[in-house]
C-alpha cells in the first residue's frame, strides 16, 4: 500500500506545502511516499515531482485501488481536480480552505475565477473522498454543507519545538536589536483577504496617535503583484517609515523576527486555520486578531480577538494595550502557553495515522 | 482546549473597554473627524488607480541583456553532425563561404543594432509623463491632491507648526465662545463701576474727538458710556459690540449700537469711510494677529485728519496685574504702550501720542518717610527707593493712545 500526496502549488513558506512536508515525513516511516504538484517553485524541484510524473511512479504488482492519494485542497486548479477525479486510487482530502474569490476580484479577476471554480471542484470531490480531514470546525461546517459525509477535525502537524530550535540569523538579530521601540509582527502571505491594508491603517493610527515608537514588520511573500504594488504605494503615501516590508525570508531570519517581536498581529478576514497563531504562542507573543473564519477557534480565547466589522482604531487600541500593559501581556502569554500545549505535534501525527488506518 | 470562560470573559470586557476608549478619543477630538473614512478613501483611490502596464525595470533589464550579448560571430556556427566525416565537410564548406557568411552576419548585426536602439527609444518615450494619456495625468493629479488633503487632516496637526495653529484657533474659539450664565451688565457694574462713574472718568478723553467730522465708531462699546460722550462731542457716532446682551441693552436705551466683531466689522467699511475710532478697554481682548490686522485696517478706513483713540490697561504698572487685568476672564494679553505706539506709527498715522490715566489710589502707594525724625541722608535714600518701587508697582493703571491719521 502506498500513500502519496498531491498539492496544486508547492512553494517555500506556503502553509499547505509545509503541511505536506510534515505529512510526508510521517508517511515515509511507513514506506515510500512522494509529493506531486502542478506548479513547483524552482527551490523545490528536488523535493516535489510534477503531477504528470505520477503515472510513472513504480507500483509493482499492486492494484491502484489499494493505494491512497492524499489531496490538499487549497486553491482552484481545474486540471488537478480532473486528474484527481480520474484516478482509481482512494482519495483522502485534507482541506485547508479556499480563499474567498471576492477579495481577489479587483486585483486579478482570472485568479478570482480559479478560486471560485476551486470551491465547486472541492464540492464535486465530495462523492469520491473516503474521508475529509480539516483543521477547524469552521472548515468542517463548509465541507458538510458541500455534501461530505465523513468530515474529521484534525489539528495540522505544527512542530513548534523544531521552529524554536532554529538558530536565528546573527546579522538579522543585530539589525533588529538596533531598532528602538516595540515591534509588532505579521507573518502571512500579502493577499487581499488577509487585509494587510487594514493592518497598515491600524498601524498608521497606532504610530501617529498612540505609540509613536512602535514598529510593524510584514513578513511573507507578496504573491499577487497588482495587490502588492497598491499596498506598498499606500504604505509609501502614509509615510510609515517604521513599517518594515520584509517579504519572504528563510527560517533563520524568521526566527530572529519571532524572537525580536513583542506581539503578533493579523487583520485577516478569512482563515481556514491560522498556523502562525500557534507559532506566536510558541514564541510567547501576545496575539491581536479579528473575528473572522476559523480565527477565533484557533486563538481559543488566548489572545485579543476584535469583533468583525470593528474599525482600525479599535485594532490600534488593542495593539497599544498589548505593547504597554505589562500585566495583560503576561496573562496573554500564559494563556498562549496553555493553548499551544493542546496542539502537540506528536498527538497530531498519531491522530493522522489513526484516520488513515480507518480508511485503509 | 480553549481558555477558561473567566479569561474569555475578561478579554471580552477588555475589548469593550478598548472600544469605549476609542469613542472617548473621538469625543475629545484626539482623532481627526474623518480619520477612518479618509484612510479608506485613500486606499480605494490607490486600488482603483491604473498603474502603468509595463514594468520598465524589466524592459530595461531585457534590453541590457541584448546589449551584453555581443556581436554575431561566425565562429559560433556549429559544424556538428551525426554523419561520419560530415563535420569535416561542413567545416570545409564553412571556410569556402566564410566571406559571404560574414557579409550576411554584418547586415543582420546592423539590423539588430537598429532594432535595439529603437527599442531603447520606445522605453524612454513611454517613461516620460508627456507620453501618458490625459486621463492618467488627471488621475495622478487628483491622487496628489487627495494625498495632500489626507496628510493635512491626519498628520498636519501633529507637527509643531500644525499644533501651534490648532492651539491658537482653539484659544480664539474659547474666547469667542465664552458664554457665561451671569449677566454681563452685573459684571461691568461690579468691576468697572456704575455707568455714571464711567462717563465722568472718560469725559476728558472724549474731548480728543473735538472738531472731528463723523462718523466716529466706538468699537466694543459695552454699556455705551463712551458712545454717549461721543454723541455729545461729535454727534454722528455709533457703537459696535460683540456681546448680544449689551447690544440689546444699548438699543433699548436708544443708543445706535450694532452687533459685530472689531476686525471683521471694520473690514466691511468703505476705505476712508469714517472720521474716527475709539477702543476703550478692547485691545487686550484681541489676539496678536487680531491687533496688527486691526491697526492696518484702521489706517485704511479712517480718513486723513481723522482720529483713533485706544485706551487699555498699562502693563508697565504691576499693580494692574493684581487688580484689573486678571479680573476679566476674556482678557488675552496686555498691550505694551511702546508696541502700540510703534504699530500706529508704522501703519502711517501722522501724529501719535500717549496719555497716562487712572492713577493708583494714593493710599496703596508706599508713603515717604517723615524727614524730621531721622538722619537726612538715610531718609532721602529710603524715599528715593520708595519712589522707584512706586514707579514700578503703582504707575498709572491705564494709558490712552491718541493717533491722528
Amino acid at each position: 500500500m502506498r500513500f502519496d500526496q498531491v498539492v496544486v502549488t508547492a512553494a517555500p513558506g506556503d502553509a499547505t506545502t509545509g503541511s505536506a512536508f510534515e505529512i510526508r515525513s510521517l508517511l515515509r516511516r511507513l514506506g515510500p511516499s512522494e509529493i506531486f504538484a502542478q506548479n513547483i517553485h524552482p527551490d523545490l524541484h528536488e523535493e516535489v515531482f510534477p503531477l504528470h510524473d505520477f503515472r510513472r511512479t513504480s507500483r509493482g504488482s499492486r492494484r491502484p485501488a489499494d493505494d491512497i492519494i492524499i489531496f490538499h485542497g487549497s486553491i482552484g486548479a481545474p486540471e488537478v481536480f480532473s486528474f484527481i477525479l480520474g484516478r482509481p486510487e482512494r482519495i483522502v482530502l485534507v482541506y485547508h480552505n479556499i480563499s474567498p474569490a471576492d477579495a481577489f476580484l479587483p486585483y486579478d479577476p482570472a485568479f478570482a475565477g480559479l478560486l471560485e471554480s476551486g470551491r465547486r471542484d472541492v464540492a464535486r470531490l465530495a462523492r469520491r473522498a473516503e474521508i475529509a480531514l480539516t483543521p477547524s470546525h469552521f472548515n468542517a461546517r463548509e465541507l458538510m454543507a458541500m455534501g461530505y459525509r465523513d468530515v474529521r477535525v484534525w489539528p495540522l502537524i505544527v512542530d513548534l519545538d523544531r521552529m524554536r530550535s532554529v538558530v536565528p540569523d546573527p546579522q538579522t538579530v543585530v539589525d533588529l536589536d538596533s531598532l528602538d521601540g516595540p515591534m509588532l509582527l505579521f507573518v502571512g502571505q500579502m493577499l487581499p483577504h488577509k487585509r494587510p491594508d487594514y493592518l497598515v491603517q491600524a498601524f498608521h493610527i497606532l504610530s501617529t496617535y498612540l505609540v509613536p515608537e512602535a514598529h510593524l514588520a510584514l513578513v511573507g511573500a507578496p504573491r499577487l503583484e497588482s495587490y502588492r504594488r497598491r499596498l506598498f504605494t499606500y504604505i509609501d503615501e502614509l509615510n510609515l517609515f517604521r513599517l518594515h516590508r520584509v517579504g519572504f525570508i528563510d527560517d533563520a531570519i524568521l526566527a530572529a523576527y519571532w524572537r525580536r517581536a513583542n506581539a503578533w498581529v493579523t487583520a485577516s478576514e478569512h482563515e481556514g486555520f491560522l498556523q502562525p497563531v500557534l507559532e506566536a504562542m510558541g514564541f510567547d507573543l501576545p496575539i491581536v486578531a479579528r473575528s473572522y473564519g476559523a480565527v477565533p477557534e484557533t486563538v481559543g480565547g488566548a489572545g485579543i480577538v476584535i469583533p468583525a466589522g470593528d474599525g482600525p482604531e479599535v485594532f490600534a487600541e488593542a495593539m497599544a494595550e498589548v505593547l504597554t500593559n505589562e500585566r495583560l501581556r503576561e496573562r496573554l502569554v500564559a494563556l498562549g502557553r496553555n493553548r499551544r500545549a493542546s496542539f502537540s505535534a506528536d498527538a497530531s501525527r498519531a491522530a493522522f495515522l489513526q484516520h488513515l488506518v480507518d480508511v485503509a | 482546549m480553549s481558555a477558561p470562560s473567566s479569561d474569555a470573559d475578561s478579554i471580552d470586557a477588555l475589548v469593550d473597554k478598548l472600544k469605549e476608549r476609542v469613542a472617548e478619543r473621538r469625543r475629545a477630538g484626539e482623532y481627526p473627524e474623518r480619520l477612518v473614512e479618509d484612510l479608506d478613501a485613500h486606499f480605494e483611490r490607490i486600488a482603483a488607480h491604473r498603474f502603468p502596464a509595463y514594468d520598465f525595470d524589466v524592459l530595461r533589464a531585457k534590453l541590457g541583456a541584448l546589449d551584453a550579448a555581443g556581436a554575431f560571430n561566425p565562429d559560433q556556427i556549429s559544424y556538428a553532425t551525426r554523419v561520419p566525416g560530415g563535420s569535416f565537410i561542413h567545416r570545409l564548406l564553412g571556410k569556402v563561404v566564410r566571406r559571404q557568411t560574414e557579409g550576411i552576419l554584418a547586415q543582420a548585426q546592423r539590423h539588430a543594432d537598429a532594432v535595439r536602439d529603437a527599442l531603447w527609444e520606445v522605453v524612454a518615450a513611454l517613461e516620460t509623463p508627456a507620453a501618458h494619456t490625459h486621463v492618467d495625468l488627471v488621475g495622478e493629479i487628483e491622487a496628489i491632491f487627495e494625498k495632500l488633503a489626507t496628510y493635512e487632516r491626519t498628520v498636519g496637526h501633529t507637527t509643531a507648526e500644525g499644533l501651534a495653529r490648532r492651539v491658537e484657533a482653539l484659544e480664539a474659539r474659547t474666547v469667542n465662545e465664552f458664554d457665561p450664565w451671569y449677566s454681563s451688565d452685573h459684571f461691568e457694574s461690579r468691576f468697572r463701576g456704575a455707568s455714571g462713574d464711567l462717563i465722568e472718568r472718560y469725559r476728558d478723553l472724549a474731548q480728543a474727538f473735538e472738531g472731528i467730522r463723523g462718523p466716529v465708531v466706538d468699537i466694543g462699546c459695552g454699556r455705551g458710556e463712551f458712545l454717549e460722550l461721543l454723541l455729545d462731542v461729535v454727534g454722528d457716532s455709533r457703537g459696535v459690540e460683540i456681546d448680544p446682551e449689551l447690544v440689546r441693552q444699548c438699543v433699548e436705551r436708544g443708543l445706535p449700537v450694532e452687533f459685530g466683531e472689531a476686525v471683521s466689522w471694520l473690514g466691511a467699511v468703505a476705505d476712508e469711510g469714517i472720521g474716527g475710532l475709539s477702543l476703550i478697554q478692547v485691545v487686550e481682548h484681541l489676539t496678536p494677529q487680531g491687533l496688527v490686522d486691526f491697526v492696518q485696517l484702521a489706517a485704511r478706513k479712517v480718513r486723513p485728519g481723522g482720529r483713533v483713540v485706544v485706551e487699555t490697561v498699562n502693563p508697565q504698572s504691576l499693580y494692574t496685574f493684581a487688580h484689573a487685568f486678571y479680573l476679566d476672564p476674556t482678557h488675552k494679553a496686555p498691550v505694551h504702550p511702546a508696541y502700540l505706539l510703534f504699530l500706529f506709527e508704522e501703519a502711517g498715522f501722522s501724529k501719535v501720542e500717549l496719555q497716562w490715566r487712572s492713577p493708583c489710589p494714593p493710599d496703596d502707594r508706599l508713603a515717604p518717610v517723615d524727614a524730621g525724625s531721622a538722619d537726612g541722608e538715610l531718609v532721602r535714600t529710603i524715599n528715593a527707593n520708595n519712589e522707584r518701587v512706586n514707579q514700578l508697582l503703582f504707575a498709572e493703571q491705564d494709558y490712552a493712545l491718541i493717533a491722528t491719521r
